[in-house]
């Protein structure tokens, strides 16, 4: 983490000149695209046969949502939803990263594990629910086994990809100069498999974003993915909705403004991605 | 009283897996290094200078033949020999003044001294103004100054520096070079210095090995009495010694070159 603090340094830009630039950027854009999907949406909608059922308008939506927040349920379902992809993820990333800086470490096991790795990050979360649910059942449990499981293969696995890839000649210099293990893992592991952490971190995250909504389709009682369940369950489509755009548009905003700011502040500082 | 480095009977193959030939880099290569001596090693391209360096750096494990610092055989790396390599390898994610602290953070020395010494180093090698850039933002030269400043700072007993001024302008290159003869001077540094430039080996060495062709043997051995407070450029050229020992080197690696090209 010390790396982190010494790259952003105060040097450059700082992160409040960059959100802004992103914000000014963005606001012409947002505003020319949402008013696109309106007007098509709109118009969709008034077009076809019951509309409430297959295709509510945008006000409709709107509308909605505003008897949800009455009702105080939007807020709780989101907040659930939105605490259990950050306790999910936060402990996938941390179990994750020294697993895979570990693994990394040394050629053989890492050359051991890689397929291991390789295959539990291709079986989906959603592929391992019905074990789950048979072990814990339709449990909060249940959910937050399958969120960390989705989590933590991606991360892990780039990591051990990334140590991988950086050049031993750092790992050299290091040891040339007296680096301990602890030290070469620190300042030379570490931030050299940062541009993997960032895009493992992502896709981790991003990952666990849609194992978080199926997972509260599947087995939940709160939450997006419920309200998502049952306001088809109770053919209120607008609901429906409602929860697709809500989980949409966290995303960008988590991926937008906090995400990328992160990468940015680190691999390409440092000159290790293209810009 | 032993040498400081000494190397004994060492041959070094490179395995092939693939076509199951073995490169043969080093042949029977023997010879030391005194205390506080500089020595230049020149030979043709691939004749196993890196390999020998990497070897005296405890980065290459070898089987036939010893090399032994204060007569302790080198089985690994370790902060007495300091290591300038071939193709840079500063570290992207640390600054100019990050890298070139490195070693002294390794060796956990406090902050505040360490920021000194390293001002010292960033100014010796002209990288004032760059302290805070990232290597990517440097141009190939300075990076290869700065893997420089970086060895001299960890401040080790033996250098091992291969080609470091291979990628530095003439002008610089002539201030790198007056600067590591008084550094050789001043520190009584022992220093194995790796070279493709017969003027700069015959500048800064006390001795020269010359190398074969490869595979690597130890050809001829240029004593080079110049005293090194009088070792400046300006003066070079009207420094029999100088000359005599350049023409000397040049003479024997050309004869290598010819049987390396010829093959
Ligand atoms: N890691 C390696 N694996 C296999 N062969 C190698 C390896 N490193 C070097 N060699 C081979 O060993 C021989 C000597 O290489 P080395 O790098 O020591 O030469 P050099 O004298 O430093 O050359 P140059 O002056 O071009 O840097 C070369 O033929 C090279 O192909
Ligand atoms: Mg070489």
């Amino acid at each position: 983490m010390q790396q982190r603090n010494d790259a952003t340094g105060t040097q450059g830009p700082g992160l409040g000149w960059r959100i802004n630039k992103l914000l000014q950027l963005d606001a012409m854009n947002l505003v020319i695209l949402v008013i696109a999907v309106y007007i098509i949406w709109s118009v969709i909608s008034a077009l076809i046969d019951n509309p409430a059922r297959y295709l509510p308008s945008p006000i409709a939506v709107a509308m909605s949502s505003v008897d949800m927040l009455y009702k105080g349920l939007l807020p709780s379902y989101f907040g659930d939803t939105l605490v259990r992809l950050i306790f999910g993820s936060a402990i996938g990333l941390i179990l994750g990263i020294p697993f895979g800086l570990l693994l990394g470490i040394n050629r053989t096991v890492a050359d051991m594990f890689h397929p291991i790795m390789n295959f539990f990050q291709s079986v989906s979360g959603i592929a391992i629910f019905p074990i789950i649910v048979v072990w814990w059942g339709n449990s909060d449990k249940t959910i937050f086994a399958v969120i960390l499981y989705t989590a933590f293969f991606p991360i892990a696995f780039n990591v051990l990809s990334g140590v991988r890839e950086i050049p031993i000649r750092y790992i050299s210099a290091a040891r040339t100069l007296g680096a301990s293990r602890y030290q070469i893992i620190k300042d030379v592991l570490f931030p050299g498999a940062m541009p993997h952490i960032a895009t493992g971190s992502r896709l981790s995250i991003g990952f666990a974003w849609r194992a978080v909504i199926a997972g509260e389709m599947l087995a939940g009682r709160q939450g997006l993915g419920w309200m998502i369940f049952t306001g088809q369950d109770a053919d209120n489509t607008a609901e429906v909705i409602l929860g697709m755009v809500m989980i949409g548009v966290t995303w960008i905003i988590l991926d937008h403004y906090l995400l990328r700011p992160m990468e940015a502040d680190t691999i390409e500082r440092w000159g290790l991605v293209q810009r | 009283m032993t040498a400081k480095l000494v190397v004994e009977g060492l041959s070094h193959h490179y395995p092939d897996e693939y076509t199951g030939i073995d490169v043969h880099a080093l042949d029977d290569i023997s010879l030391e290094v005194e205390e506080g001596e500089l020595v230049s090693v020149v030979g043709p391209s691939g004749c196993g200078k890196s390999t020998l360096l990497n070897i005296l750096a405890g980065l290459l494990p070898y089987r036939v033949g010893t090399a032994t610092v204060d007569g302790i055989r080198i089985e690994g790396p370790g902060p007495d020999r300091g290591v300038v390599f071939q193709e840079h390898a500063i570290l992207p994610w640390r600054t100019v003044n990050k890298n070139i602290g490195h070693g002294l953070e390794i060796k956990r020395m406090p902050r505040d001294q360490i920021a000194k010494r390293v001002q010292e180093f960033v100014n010796l090698v002209g990288l004032a103004g760059f302290e805070d850039k990232y290597p990517h933002e440097l141009s190939g030269g300075m990076k290869q100054r700065c893997a420089v400043a970086r060895t001299l700072c960890a401040d080790p007993v033996i250098m091992l520096m291969d080609e470091p001024f291979a990628a530095v302008d003439a002008q610089t290159r002539i201030t790198l070079q007056e600067e590591l003869n008084r550094i050789a001077m001043a520190t009584k540094k022992t220093i194995l210095f790796i070279t493709h430039s017969v003027d700069e080996a015959a500048f800064l060495a006390d001795r020269c090995f010359v190398f074969s062709a490869r595979p690597g043997r130890l050809k001829a051995i240029v004593d080079i009495n110049i005293p090194r407070g009088d070792r400046i450029w300006s003066d070079m050229n009207a420094n029999a010694d100088f000359l005599a020992a350049r023409d000397e080197i040049l003479k024997l690696v050309r004869e290598e070159v010819s049987v390396a090209t010829e093959e």
